[in-house]
């Protein structure tokens, strides 16, 4: 039987048994954004862009934290809440040459690594933050989050949310973010496109998937799937629009962390010889 | 023509990929599998273009399509 072509980057047995089918809930939307990320590193890796070893994939806590090391047969670390950013960053630091993709979710990039997230935009370190968006805290039981949308049910929310969600784009891209992209799991090519873009971007790139969470929204995953569709509009149509805009936000290249780390290392061991 | 494989162990039968089929070559099953899903199945086979779309979407990397060669 011919099997899926992503397979050859997941780890299908481990030392206590096979490891797929993933851990995730059925049309989790997770699972599709690392479907979306296989497809466009290996479409890298064949154009001859990177090798295999320069991709490092770094994850915190969450549903979406859990695609990494356990998963992923490429050099990866599955971190802790929120930190995956400062792990990216000294990961870089020691090789400069790396490929970092961090994966993270919506309560592990807004609420408790906020700071983090928005520390790595200004620095404009030399990452890829693949963020899948649900709007809950979906591991712990479809709690609000930072990112749910305003009367939106949830579980700790039942008569709807009064709060406005969190744009987490926008902030990226007012922290510095070099790159930044927002598009859905209703979207997979250009999404694909997208992230394709972001890993070859020098500096901090950011991309937001919204994706679905059936089980604790209650619905299936294809009417959640319509339902993202319908609830998005292309940014040069959303001036005027009610609806969540999707598209390339910013693509503004800037002086790069390392890069400038470097230039100071060179220029203090010059003035010592 | 184009062959789909779908992988019964690891389809969570979610139904993505009948949904963006763009040319509706999926169909849901109306069997139901030993781990209790609702598994997708090949529906007018001949219909697949072969454009990958519903190994792109899959959650679970459980869809596959062998590509006709054209040259035969």
């Amino acid at each position: 039987m011919l099997k899926h072509p992503m397979l050859k980057y997941l780890k299908e047995e481990g030392p206590y048994g096979p490891r797929l089918p993933l851990i995730l809930c059925p049309g989790c939307g997770a699972g599709q954004v690392l479907n979306f990320t296989l497809h466009a590193v290996d479409s890298i890796i064949e154009e001859g862009g990177a090798k295999k070893e320069d991709f490092v994939f770094i994850s915190g806590v969450g549903c979406s934290s859990r695609l990494t090391s356990h998963y992923l047969n490429f050099d990866s670390a599955w971190t802790i809440h929120g930190r995956s950013l400062a792990i990216a960053t000294g990961a870089l630091l020691a090789n400069p040459g790396l490929n970092i993709v961090v994966f993270t979710g919506d309560g592990d990039a807004a609420a408790i690594g906020g700071n983090h997230f928005i520390h790595a935009f200004r620095r404009n370190i030399n990452v890829t933050v693949i963020c899948m968006n649900n709007g809950l805290y979906g591991m712990t039981g479809g709690q609000v989050a930072p990112t749910t949308l305003s009367q939106a049910i949830t579980s700790t929310t039942p008569y709807g949310n009064i709060e406005d969600a969190f744009d987490l784009c926008r902030l990226a891209q007012t922290s510095g973010a070099s790159y930044v992209a927002r598009w859905t799991t209703a979207h997979p090519l250009k999404a694909t496109k997208a992230i394709k873009k972001a890993i070859g971007k020098k500096g901090a790139s950011f991309i937001e998937i919204l994706s679905q969470c059936p089980v604790h929204k209650k619905e299936t995953p294809v009417d959640m799937i319509r339902a993202l569709k319908a609830m998005t509009v292309p940014i040069k149509k959303a001036e005027g629009s009610d609806k969540i805009p999707v598209g390339e936000f910013c693509d503004t290249p800037r002086p790069e962390w390392t890069e400038k780390y470097e230039t100071i290392i060179e220029k203090c061991t010059a003035r010592r010889s | 023509m184009n062959r789909i494989f779908i992988n019964t162990d690891y389809c969570k039968g979610c139904l993505i990929c009948v949904e963006c089929c763009p040319k509706k070559a999926l169909k849901a099953s109306s069997a139901i599998s030993a781990k209790g899903y609702t598994l997708p199945e090949p529906h007018n086979p001949e219909k697949c273009n072969g454009c990958g779309m519903c190994e792109i979407v899959c959650p679970d990397f459980a869809i596959a399509v062998e590509k006709e060669d054209k040259a035969v």
